[in-house]
């Protein structure tokens, strides 16, 4: 297929989970945030912890003169109220950042112009409706009022795009690169979440901080996947920073786990791929999926949760480049003569 | 100005005192932020939150069944009402702590029961009113619970009078529900009215359900890997289902119906896809009457043959124990502050509601004197059945009652009047006006006692009605527990926030992505080119 259409597709699929995962992790930190309880117990998946995950705006010059700034306003001012209403809206409605929800969902929606052909016309009208309703009814005034129905709307939207992709989308090279997008998207949506989460230093269990204020931000972490109850069945103990942290890296059972999403990542590239065999990006990927499982399987894992996490972002950046390179860098090679 | 309109006319009734609110309808200080946004916020937005609630609620299905006017039992949105009660951190310490002397006293006292009967030998409480007790259970009669722990879950009703002093109506450590809705309540408010919030610090409820399965796996019998945990439900028929599923879920346990459970060779196991599976703790909602037909009532549908003889020979732990209900029986309930100093040798911190026995034949006609001004209580029943209040009783009434208790005295307690608290309630137009409320904290019982900040306030949705239970027709309310730092117990050193580490930047790519990627180049090169 062209690769300039595998490419959109790709992007669309990267897009929608981006677009979700940030819907998802604003309803956890307002979640978290209403009670106001916070304050000094830190719960790291806050407005601040969201922020960075998401990586604010792109770097432009200057920008460490701004960041020095915005992070000196957030330190003077109360915890909580700075972020939530400046924050927020920047992350959901701001149609000038392009990490924002809304900006996400404008993008996917341009892509699928271009793909109307490719997708099926039931995922088209979905997504279309879907960009509608952004522009329809005073978002801003919802998100100041009632957040959660926001944020329900646009979860609920991006899983009956995802729905109607299982029931109407031909498993084909463009379902594929579709697949992709959205799992390499959700892989390192996840991993972010983490290193933003679980602290540089000892995971081992030797926090000086007691058990009772990580727990919050364990489940503040599930809460911001919607990983709750698969945790609570899967693991029948109290959650902690770091058996949630395993969970959402290693546990092949649930969907939206890193390994869950690479070993899908691989499956989709299998198929899109004339010669997977020999293909860098699915070797490298193969690799690290076989890594992981290895660790899974250890019970004394000798490597800290958190310089793996930092191995496998690393790793998951450079098979991000490699399937750039193979399979859509023919595309972009005409974009620069254009 | 509109908001005034909200709280026209408060009259709090004579006698109470409002929780939030002055005589002078000026609100108390630590509760001035609520009430300015109310006032902001007004009638309509009030009542629209209202609509969105049920709606939620019908959808989530987070219902109470009720019997209709015409027999029918339906299910209708569970009643939380949007307005929150709200509990000082310094307040709060005084119930904490109150509740969790009560609460060993109790656990103190049903172990007595069924060995040494110390309590009995020191003269403090009649052998014959505890082996009277319907719930006393001769089958467990020197068998002791798995790390001495009866009152795994409890919840003691509390109120506040006229002269704002809190003591306990009533003690509930058989199958006390409503923790499930403490939490929804709490999730509901935040996303239905999250402005109410704003300026105050409550503390979070909803560690609730991994205390509860840590005290159920602490009180498995010996095993050293992971205890297996089950919620015994009688099943969907029951009308606190809701509850059950809720909290299996939230613990991630098992929900077993009798069916699930058979005993061999005294040892409890669940049915499985892959054969019998040992359990080691059940925390079961249904009456010690219905859960083994060998044992207890021979005619229970819902019970587990041989389940008594597995806990009598300690390879299963039930919660609550069996055989707890004696010490929540209303009688029992007299001679509680008796217990705490009896088995703590302490001075009760909470104490209880002046309560009389009608059996002694002085008081009874004592009582029968000032039958117009008490309380009268059934000693077994429950969810406010058959509660008689003598200032709101018709002369009728009055007689009726009369001749009930010189019939039956040993059926019935009285008690002194109290003169609920109340708090803003929304009538049903957006206004708010004053409703009588009580308090059901929760408390777990594993290898401590550790109690939800808060718990149910359940109010009484009728003017001047005193009945707060759901079955009739009662609501209920959010209950904060503010984090003022009045809390010595609370010591949570502070967490260091952190700063996150520096992640690869964000990507963009394809078509529409090239402006961003474009962008991220350039301010890795120098000044923007243009397009």
């Amino acid at each position: 297929m062209l690769a300039r259409i595998a490419q959109e597709l790709f992007w669309l699929g990267r897009d929608m989970t981006r677009a979700e995962h940030t819907a998802r992790m604003l309803d956890g930190a307002f979640h978290a945030d209403v009670p106001g309880t916070p304050g000094e117990r830190g719960v790291t998946l806050s407005w601040n912890g969201v922020l960075a995950v998401i990586g604010a705006k792109p770097p432009a010059p200057g920008e460490e003169a701004a960041e020095g700034a915005a992070a000196e306003a957030v330190h003077s001012a109360p915890a909580g109220i700075l972020g939530r209403g400046e924050i927020a809206p920047l992350l959901t409605l701001d149609t000038e950042n392009p990490a924002s929800v809304v900006s996400c969902v404008y993008r996917a929606r341009e892509r699928a112009r271009t793909l109307r052909d490719v997708i099926s016309t039931e995922m088209w009208e979905a997504l279309n409706s879907f960009y509608l309703s952004l522009g329809r009814y005073d978002l801003e005034a919802a998100l100041a009022t009632g957040p959660y129905s926001v944020y329900q709307d646009v979860k609920e939207r991006c899983a009956l795009f995802w729905g109607l992709l299982v029931k109407t989308m031909l498993r084909d090279e463009a379902r594929s690169f579709l697949d992709a997008g959205g799992r390499i998207e959700g892989a390192d949506m996840v991993l972010r979440m983490l290193r933003v989460a679980i602290p540089v230093g000892d995971t081992a269990g030797a926090f000086d901080e007691p058990a009772q204020a990580h727990e919050a931000e364990a489940i503040a972490l599930l809460h911001a996947v919607g990983g709750v109850q698969a945790f609570r069945r899967h693991v029948r103990s109290g959650p902690s920073l770091n058996s949630v942290g395993s969970f959402l890296l290693y546990e092949s059972a649930y969907p939206g786990s890193v390994l869950a999403s690479l070993d899908e990542l691989r499956d989709a590239l299998e198929i899109a791929d004339q010669t997977p065999r020999s293909a860098p990006p699915v070797l490298r990927l193969g690799r690290l999926i076989a890594d992981l499982e290895l660790q899974q399987r250890t019970v004394d894992r000798p490597e800290p949760l958190v310089e793996m996490l930092a191995r496998v972002q690393a790793e998951l950046e450079q098979i991000d480049r490699e399937i750039d390179d193979r399979y859509f860098a023919v595309a972009a090679l005409s974009m620069v003569h254009v | 100005m509109p908001g005034d309109a909200l709280i026209d006319g408060y009259s709090i009734p004579d006698g109470s005192c409002d929780e939030l609110l002055e005589h002078d309808g000026t609100p108390k200080p630590h509760v001035a932020s609520l009430v300015a946004t109310l006032r902001r916020l007004g009638p309509q937005t009030l009542m629209e939150a209202g609509r969105r609630r049920d709606a939620i609620f019908m959808q989530q299905g987070i219902t109470f069944e009720v019997s209709g006017s015409d027999g029918e039992r339906r299910d209708r949105p569970f009643p939380l009402d949007l307005v929150p009660r709200i509990l000082t951190g310094a307040e709060w310490t005084v119930i904490k702590r109150g509740l969790a002397q009560r609460i060993r006293a109790l656990n103190a006292f049903v172990d007595d029961v069924y060995h040494g009967h110390e309590i009995v030998r020191a003269g403090l409480v009649p052998w014959s009113l505890i082996v009277s007790r319907p719930s006393f259970a001769r089958a467990v009669h020197g068998v002791r619970a798995p790390g001495g722990v009866y009152t795994h879950v409890s919840g003691c009703d509390l109120v506040r009078g006229g002269d704002s002093i809190w003591r306990v109506l009533e003690d509930n450590v058989r199958t006390p529900s409503g923790i499930s809705y403490v939490l929804e309540n709490r999730l509901a408010m935040t996303r239905l009215v999250p402005e109410l919030f704003a300026g105050h610090r409550v503390r979070p409820v909803d560690n609730y359900p991994s205390l509860l399965l840590e005290a159920l796996q602490a009180v498995a019998p010996g095993v050293e890997s992971e205890p297996t945990v089950v919620l015994w439900t009688p099943g969907p028929l029951n009308s606190a289902y809701f509850e059950h599923a809720f909290l299996a879920r939230e613990m991630g346990i098992e929900l077993v119906e009798a069916s699930d459970l058979v005993v061999r060779d005294a040892t409890c196991y669940m049915r499985t896809t892959a054969g019998l599976q040992r359990v080691h703790t059940i925390y079961r909602r249904l009456d010690d009457d219905f859960i083994d037909p060998l044992d207890f009532r021979p005619d229970s549908v819902l019970g587990v043959p041989g389940l008594v003889r597995a806990y009598r020979a300690g390879t299963v732990a039930i919660a609550n124990a069996i055989g707890t209900g004696v010490a929540d029986d209303k009688a029992v309930y007299h001679y509680v502050p008796e217990m705490i100093r009896f088995y703590l040798e302490e001075e009760p911190i909470l104490e209880n509601v002046p309560t009389y026995l009608l059996s002694d034949d002085k008081l009874r006609k004592w009582v029968l004197g000032r039958l117009n001004e008490l309380v009268v209580k059934p000693t077994s029943e429950s969810g406010g059945k058959g509660v008689f209040i003598g200032p709101q009783a018709s002369a009728a009434e009055l007689e009726q009652q009369a001749r009930l208790i010189e019939a039956h005295a040993e059926r019935f307690i009285a008690q002194e009047l109290v003169h609920l608290s109340t708090v803003p309630t929304e009538t049903g137009d957006g206004h708010l006006a004053p409703r009588h409320v009580d308090l059901r904290p929760f408390a777990v019982f594993g290898e401590e006692i550790r109690i939800v900040p808060g718990g149910l306030t359940r109010v009484a949705l009728r003017e001047g009605s005193m009945i707060v239970n759901s079955s009739q027709g009662g609501g209920s309310k959010d209950t904060w527990v503010l984090d003022d730092g009045a809390s010595p117990d609370l010591v949570l050193p502070a967490v260091v926030p952190r700063k996150p580490p520096r992640l690869p930047d964000i990507r963009y790519g394809g078509w529409h992505g090239q402006a961003q990627q474009q962008q991220q180049q350039q301010a890795a090169l120098g000044p923007p080119a243009s397009r």
